[in-house]
């Protein structure tokens, strides 16, 4: 019996999309978990939107080739869940509470009184970016990432390179108001 | 005392150990074992994302398929098209003065040659007339009594105003 060349063809271009997903996943998945990790600020949550990005990866494996830049096209995507999940979920995010965070961040080397007062200082810098409005706060949080150029954060966002760069002066000198007025309260 | 200088490198500071936060948060390592649930996950999701699985001879991938299926979405769109232009007939504009339709004339007779009739005008009621005195005439004679007579009215005939009844009068008791 002979195979339709066609039905050939289409198997080898699946297993083929399968095995660069398999690649992807080992490549990206750290990237997207910390991207995910610092906006959703919960391990399983992040691993969850992790998840959810790469099903839509499957979902579109055959257009895999006409992607330029897969690292930058993969944060947006989990960039786009995380901020629906965000949208969806009103509750507080699980690491605002301090010892959560202790437990969450590295701490090698530190007694336990400097985990917690790290702890605290963390926790007192994510309250102020939660108060940053939304564009500036996604440009500030993207750009903690150092793998991440000014170019491919505007990519991310799909916004100009020239935005991303006012959005982040912005961002800064709320950000240095908002510590500052914290600092002036204690 | 505190200068500005104190205030700027005390901001910047703050702003460094806040960004120092960002940026410890952005570069948390993943958890152990992240790629292999990933992959597991991959591999039981179901292959096809499609509610029907076309065979892959009918997918839009193949370039006969597309160009098949832009010729049946033309020839809808186009058969659509007549098929309205056809059913619509043109020039069916309104009228505003209907026309009767004409009557044949009998075998014989004459035809009405087009013309129309048209009612009469139904005339008003006549107000009447109150009796006026006339003045006596010179040539009258003395001592006759008076006569009530119709007055005249300008710009009618004598023969239009005999045809004019007479107002009524009451009835005397």
């Amino acid at each position: 019996m002979e195979i339709p060349n066609s039905a050939m063809s289409d198997q080898a271009r699946q297993c083929a999309a399968e095995e660069e997903l398999a690649a992807l996943v080992g490549q990206y998945a750290g990237t997207l978990y910390r991207v995910a990790f610092s906006v959703l600020r919960n391990p399983s949550d992040a691993e969850d939107a992790v998840q959810e990005a790469f099903l839509r990866v499957l979902r579109h494996r055959d257009s895999l080739g006409e992607v330029r830049d897969q690292r930058v096209w993969l944060i947006r995507i989990v960039w786009n869940i995380v901020l629906d999940r965000k949208r969806r979920s009103k509750t507080r995010p699980e690491t605002d509470d301090v010892t959560e965070l202790a437990r969450v961040l590295p701490a090698q080397g530190l007694s336990a009184e400097q985990i917690a007062s790290a702890a605290q200082h963390h926790a007192h810098v994510l309250a102020c970016v939660d108060r940053l409005p939304a564009k500036e706060r996604q440009v500030l949080m993207l750009s903690a990432f150092e793998e991440l150029s000014s170019v491919e954060i505007a990519s991310v966002l799909g916004i100009t390179e020239s935005s991303v760069r006012s959005r982040l002066f912005r961002a800064r000198n709320l950000m240095a108001g908002l510590l500052n007025h914290a600092r002036s309260l204690r | 005392m505190k200068y500005q200088g104190q205030d700027d490198l005390s901001n910047d500071s703050q702003l460094g150990s806040a960004e120092a936060t960002l940026r410890l948060i952005a570069s948390l390592p993943a958890p152990a074992g992240l790629e292999e649930r990933v992959q597991a996950g991959l591999r039981a999701a179901p292959r096809s994302g499609r509610v029907l699985a076309w065979p892959a001879a009918l997918s839009l991938d193949s370039n006969w398929m597309r160009a098949a299926a832009a010729a049946a979405i033309v020839f809808v769109v186009a058969g659509g098209g007549w098929g309205v232009y056809a059913h619509v007939q043109p020039g069916q504009s309104a009228r505003g003065v209907a026309v009767p339709p004409h009557v044949a004339a009998p075998a014989g007779g004459f035809s009405n040659s087009g013309a129309m009739r048209t009612p009469n005008t139904l005339n008003g009621p006549l107000a009447p007339h109150p009796a006026t005195a006339r003045p006596p005439a010179k040539a009258s004679v003395k001592g006759t009594a008076r006569t009530t007579q119709t007055p005249l009215r300008p710009g009618k005939s004598g023969v239009a105003n005999k045809a004019v009844p007479p107002p009524i009068a009451p009835a005397a008791k």
